[in-house]
Order: C-alpha cells, then structure tokens, then sequence
C-alpha cells in the first residue's frame, strides 16, 4: 500500500491544476454567458450573405 | 415589414447572412419603437472627448462598456456579436444576456464609438454608451467568485469523500496507524480550503446576523462547518478516534449548490441602473447663440436652450421659448393624444416632440425632471411594499435558534453521561438538524418553476412573487398598451364621397401621412400602397397636406381640411378627416383597439376567482369603452401616477393581495407598490424595472398561466417543507440519544436534500 504515498500526493496536485484551470476559465469569462454558446452551436458562421439584392 | 424602418433592419441582418435570427429569437416581434436614427445622433460620439468620456484607452485600442436596451435572448446576443466581428476595426465583442452589457474594443484609427452605436442602432437595439466601470462589475464579480466556490466545494468534496472510504473501511478492516495519519492529513488539506474559501460567506453571513440580533441560517452551519473542521484537526494533532472532515465538505458542497441556484435566479432581475437614463435621447442639440452643438444629455445644465426636432424626446425639464408644436406624454401620464404646446409652456423629459421644431430653456435634469421623480417614487414604493420576508427565512429563524438549544442541551447532557461521546453526538445534532432541506426546498421550486415559466415566456424576476402569485386576490390592469395594443388603428372609415371606395381614402391617407412622426400616422401605415403624393406639409397641431394624382387633399382636423369649426362629431373618439380644403370626402375612427385574447384572458381570470379593476391616466371615454367591452366593473380614469397608487393602496388596506398589470413610465411606481407586478416587454424600462415578471409576447394569455403556475409551485414548496420539518423532527431524537454517527448524519441531510430538489424538479414539467 506504500504506492498511496505517490499516488495521493500526485491526485492532490492534478486537483490543484484543474483548480487552477477552472479559475483561469472563470476568470477569462467562459462562465459569464452559459445560454448563448447552447444557441450558438447549431447556427453556423460559414454561410454567405445572398448575392441577390432584392428586398422583400 | 411594417415600415421603412423594419425594411431596412431586415435588409442589414439579410444582406450580413444572419436572417437565422429570425429563426432563434424568443420574444416575438416587440414592434416598433422609433425610427432608427439618423446617422448624426451617433456622430456626436466619434469625437475625441468622448472617446476619453466613454471608454478607456489600450494603445491604439480603445475599450467600452455599452447598455444594449431591447433584447431578450441568446439570439440577440448571437446576433450582435456576429454583427460586430464583421465591423472592420472591432476587435472583440463580448455582450451578457443577463446585464444586457457589451464590452467592445476597437481600433480607434480605424472607426470611432459612433461608428459601433450607429451599427448597433441599426440593428434595432438602443445602445447607450456608458462611463467605464460603470455598474457592471459587481453581479459579474458575484457570479464569478461563487461558481469558484462551487468548484473548489465539489472537487474537495469528491476527494475527501474517497479518503473517507479508506478511513471507514480502514475501521472494519483494520488500517496502518501510519496510513490513517496520513489520510487525515490529506483530508485536511483538501478539507482546508472548502472550509476558508468556498464557507466563507457562510461565517461572514453568521456575523452579520450576530451584529444585526438577527440569527438567520448562516448561524447554525458556521458552528457546524467551525466546530467539526476545528475538533477534527484536533483528532488529527492528537491521533483521536474519529474525523469529520467528509461531514464538513459535504455540508459546504451542498449548502453552496443551494445558495448558487439562488444567486442565478437573482441575476436574471433587470438592472435598475439604466432603467432612468435610457429614456433620454442620448445627445441633445444645444444651442450657443448662432452654434449648434451635438452634446451628450449628462453635459446639459438648467439655463442651456436646446433644440428638439420632431420625433425627438425631451432631454430635460423645460419650457418652449420659440415654436410650437404637440407633445405625446401617454408614457408618463397614460393620456392617449398628443398635446399642444406653445411658447412658454412646459415640457417633460422624456416625452416625445410630436410636430413641431421647438426650441427649450432648460429647467431641470437628470433625477430632478418629472421622469426622475417618477423614478424615485417607484424605488421609494418597492421598498414600502408590505413587509415580505421570505418563506424559508422566517421559518429559519426560528429554527435555528431551537437547533442551537437542543444542540447545547444535547451536549450537556451527554457530556454528564458520556463526556467522550458528547462531542461526536453534539455534531451529529448539528449536522442532522441542518436546515439544508429547509434551505433548498423554496429557491430549488421556484428555480424550477422559473426556468419553466420563461419556457412560456414568463420571466420571473422576483422569487416572493410567485408565493405572492398563489395567493393573489385582485388583479389591476392599466388601459393604454396593456389591454389595448398601444398604437392607434383605423376603426371604421366613413367615405362621404361617392367617387372614392374605402379602400382609396385609406390609401391616400397613408400616402399623405408616409413622413409624419405623429402616432396617428400609425395607423395608416399598413396601408401604404406605393402611392406617392407631391408637396407634402405639414401644419403643426392640424394636419398634412399634398398632392396625389394632380387633386389636393388635405387630412388632419376638421378644421384643417374644411377651414370651419367641427360641429358634427360627438368627440368620443378620435376622428380623423380627410378632404380638398372645402368638402370632406372620408372621416376615419382612430382608436387604439384591443388585444385579441384580452376578453379570454380577463374571464379566464375571473374563472379562477380573481378579482378585476381597470387604472388609466386616460379620459373618461376611451377608459369605459375598454372597461364596458371586457366586463370589468371598477375603473377609474384620469388617475396621475400618485392617484394609481393610492387606488393599489385602498385596495391592501381592505385586505386584498393585489398584482398590477401595467406598462407605462406612469405606471412604474403602482408596479413597484402592488404586491405582484407584471410588466408586457416592450414597456418602459422603467416600468420594467419595477416589475416582478416580465412577459414577452403580445399576449395576455400567460398571466393565467403564471397564477396557475404560482399556486403550483406553492404546493411543492409546501410538500418540501413539511418533507423537511418531518425529517428533522424524526431523526433529531435519533441523533440525539447517540444512535446516528456523523457520516450517516451527512447522508441522512443529503438524502433529505435530494428529496427536496427532485421533488422540486417536478415543476419543470408543469404545462
């Protein structure tokens, strides 16, 4: 059981970088707006404007 | 399309390739507000004072914080975002839904803040630049830290959970006393800063009530969370019998979840700091002997004279000095038609400059102008509403201070039985007890009950207004663009010449009317034809006049269009008449006709047992016909914002719980006086503010919804408080006489809490 005296120690530092992750993520904004990305996804950005000038 | 304005927005997002918009937006067309503005409002702002009023400069980049009024959804968002990414010079744009906040940087050399509000103008918002570091900061700030705390709850939790496995199966299996110390060794690391970091609100909350003599939830946690993370790191020193460092994460873990669930409900409230400002026009047009000049409306002073052009609002408190013109006021008094005004009477702030160009002495600005005290009155009126203090809090304090005595007796007790177990026993109280269902069982409803609510596009802003809701009494509707849609509509048209078919009067009226500002015009704006007529004018207070096919023609008054007095007409309604300047060959009926599902809605009301009443600032006619048409029997007109008050006030003190429906600036403070207040979205933002729910659409229909809705709700919130209250009374005697260990204690408040929130979630299907 000795192995548990590495392990822990290294699961307690991941936990520390995905704390610090999560804070920078937070930080920068990610977190702010949690309804337009759900939006966003199904609307894609690579369709041109019609070429067409008529207006209805 | 409903006018050259909608045309041309449409023809922007068409030609941008974003007419997905249309696909994805929530809130059904809002209809129009104003024009979109002329490009010369927004110039004002490319100037170099208020690129350094504005925003804040990064090298050749500038940064500014934007208010976009009049959007409702994540298509929004996406759809302003996207425009701008497009505009050559801006860097970035990142805008909030929740705040309806943009924060942009763009390359100065490149395009000015003008440029940015002009394009967002155009889009059909109303941008309004604000001072940096304005109010943003503290709701984000909020929101920010607590998902942190949530974070570094959950992920602690999860951690200390595992060494707790270890711990306990370490007790039945038997464990290296070297292993045992050190995982309670980790556990307190990680335990640590769950009880510094994400608890601290918890102690600053207990503090706060210890000063104010008020103990409120916080109280009992802190000693909890205090007491066992303090007594375990003493086991830990002196290699004692037992930790609880799982107890405490898990406590932590789950008190934040509630209080995060809580917190986001709140944001969703509309921002009051706007609400005043975006009223005003954002620049005025001062005027400095011969110079006129754009200035922003905060740089205006009592003394200064602006010009006010037609369609344009009142920047401040004033009184015309040169020119005449009408003045549509029904935003801040409810009145229907637009009043004359002539040199030397008084104009408000924040109503519009119908006709005429008029040149203003100013008086007053800002919060001293009629619109700020109107302002002021309904902050003041939402802060005398009845006293309503929150289900779960009022229970709570009680509560608590009964744990805090049971868990002294407890510890008292045991510690002349038993001194060793008084300890372990005390905590188990404690934890057992813990008002966590308690705490969860509203915010979880009405959480759930509000994210349905905004499926049917209700949202909630206030959580006390659904337990308001459920047991509310009376309802009181404002007239104008609550009942009634808001703009005028040609009702019946009189043809008094035989040569002319319905159809072409209301054509040629249209064609006449195709540049006025004035609200009547309106009315014939659905039906333009692409007739077009020469030599339009305008005579202010009276008409237009032009000429169509070769023939002159003249609409307005009767005055107007025939050149004597009007005689004929009872004066009930609002008559338009259309003729050459001798003969009258058409008269159209203009009102402002009802909504289409007002009649279904209000006896869909009554057949729940509400009561009804009808508040207007309008006159007397136009109110009974609205009040005969849909069976309400009380009603009152002429009624000022105070007047409105005073009726919503009658009615409490006989005992009634009243919500107000309402949409006008007028209305504002009787919104904010009513116990429950409703505002449709496309009233004044100050009427917005000042409500509790929000519905978007055009219809009256989810206001039944919502009171079905409320007393739902209510009864789960009941069903989880007597959930809660049973669970305590039954497993306190437990714990108490020693039978429930603190891990168990922990899951019996986690399972109690897992009730509650499920049971809760039930709503959320709720048609």
């Amino acid at each position: 059981m000795n192995i548990l005296y590495l392990l822990i120690p290294l699961a307690l530092l991941l936990l520390g970088g995905a704390v610090w992750v999560f804070f920078w993520a937070v930080g920068s904004g990610q977190f702010d707006d949690l309804d337009t990305p759900a939006v966003r996804i199904i609307m894609d950005d690579d369709k041109r404007p019609p070429d067409d000038a008529t207006n209805d | 399309m409903c006018c050259p304005g909608c045309k041309a927005v449409a023809t922007l997002i068409r030609d941008s390739g974003f007419e997905r918009y249309y696909d994805s937006r929530e809130a059904p067309e809002p209809g129009i507000v104003r024009p979109p503005d002329e490009a010369g409002e927004w110039q004002v702002f490319d100037r170099d004072d208020m690129l350094t009023a504005f925003s804040a400069r990064q090298g050749d980049f500038a940064e500014a914080s934007i208010y976009v009024g009049g959007m409702y959804c994540a298509a929004c968002s996406w759809l302003i975002d996207s425009t701008l990414q497009a505009v050559s010079g801006v860097s970035s744009a990142d805008i909030n839904p929740v705040t309806h906040r943009l924060r942009v940087t763009w390359d100065s050399a490149a395009i000015g803040l003008g440029g940015i509000l002009g394009v967002l103008a155009n889009l059909g918002y109303k941008p309004q630049p604000l001072a940096p570091d304005s109010t943003e900061r503290p709701e984000q700030d909020e929101q920010r830290s607590a998902l942190k705390r949530l974070l570094v709850a959950s992920l602690g939790m999860m951690q200390v959970m595992m060494f707790a496995v270890g711990l306990y199966s370490g007790e039945f299996q038997g464990i290296d006393a070297d292993m045992e110390r050190f995982l309670r060794l980790v556990s307190f690391l990680v335990t640590t800063p769950v009880v510094f970091y994400s608890a601290r609100p918890f102690f600053a909350g207990a503090l706060r009530g210890l000063r104010a003599r008020r103990p409120g939830m916080d109280l009992p946690v802190s000693v909890a969370i205090g007491g066992a993370y303090i007594a375990s790191i003493y086991a830990t020193y002196t290699n004692g019998p037992a930790v609880w460092y799982d107890s405490v994460t898990m406590f932590v873990f789950f008190l934040t979840v509630a209080r995060y669930l809580e917190m986001r409900a709140r944001h969703r409230s509309i921002d009051r700091s706007t609400a005043l400002s975006s009223l005003l026009p954002n620049t005025a047009t001062r005027v400095d002997g011969e110079q006129r000049l754009s200035v922003p409306v905060s740089q205006l002073a009592a003394g200064d004279r602006v010009l006010v052009r037609a369609g344009e609002s009142f920047p401040a408190d004033g009184v015309v000095v040169e020119g005449t013109t009408s003045v549509d006021e029904s935003m801040l008094t409810g009145e229907s038609t637009p009043k004359r005004r002539l040199v030397d009477a008084a104009v408000m702030a924040g109503s519009v400059n119908v006709d005429g160009i008029v040149t203003v002495r100013v008086d007053k600005t800002g919060i001293d102008t009629t619109l700020g005290i109107i302002a002021r009155l309904s902050e003041r009126a939402r802060y005398a509403r009845p006293a309503f203090v929150q289900l779960a809090d009022r229970v709570a304090s009680h509560i608590v201070i009964a744990i805090l005595l049971i868990a002294v007796a407890v510890a008292s007790a045991w510690y002349v039985l038993d001194a060793e177990r008084a300890f372990v026993i005390t905590l188990s109280v404690l934890v057992v007890t813990c008002p966590c269902a308690l705490a969860l069982a509203t915010p979880a409803a009405f959480a759930a009950a509000g994210s349905r609510l905004a499926d049917l596009h209700l949202l909630v802003t206030n959580g006390n207004a659904i337990e308001i809701l459920s047991r509310a009494t009376h309802v009181v509707f404002d007239k104008t663009g609550t009942l009634t849609r808001g703009v005028p509509d040609v009702t019946k048209t009189t043809v008094l010449d035989n040569h002319f078919s319905a159809d072409d009067c209301l054509r040629i009226a249209a064609a006449l009317e195709v540049d006025s500002t004035h609200p009547i015009a309106r009315a014939f704006a659905k039906y333009e034809s692409g007739l077009r007529a020469s030599e339009l004018s305008l005579t202010v207070g009276a008409g237009v006049s032009g000429i169509i096919d070769g023939r002159h023609w003249r609409l307005g008054s009767h005055q107007h269009v025939t050149g004597t007095e009007d005689t004929g007409t009872d004066g009930t309604l609002s008559n338009v008449f259309l003729g050459d300047g001798v003969a009258i060959t058409a008269i159209f009926d203009i009102d402002d006709t009802l909504r289409s599902d007002a009649a279904n809605s209000l006896s869909a009301l009554r057949n729940i047992g509400l009561s009804l009443s009808l508040v207007s600032g309008d006159s007397r006619a136009p109110v009974e016909r609205v009040a005969t048409a849909l069976g309400i029997e009380n009603s009152r007109c002429g009624c000022s914002p105070d007047d409105k008050l005073t009726v919503i006030r009658e009615l409490q003190q006989a005992g009634e719980t009243v919500v107000m429906v309402g949409d006008g600036i007028n209305d504002a403070p009787v919104l904010a006086g009513a116990d429950v207040s409703i505002a449709p979205s496309h009233a004044a933002s100050l009427a917005q503010s000042s409500a509790d729910v929000l519905m978007l659409g055009e219809s009256l229909q989810p206001i039944v919804k919502l009171v079905s809705a409320s007393s739902h709700t209510m009864r789960v919130v009941r069903q989880n408080l007597a959930w809660a209250i049973v669970y305590n009374l039954a497993a306190v005697p437990l714990a108490a006489t020693g039978f429930v260990p603190p891990w168990l204690a922990a899951i019996g408040m986690s399972t109690s809490s897992l009730v509650v929130v499920l049971n809760a979630l039930r709503l959320s299907r709720f048609q």
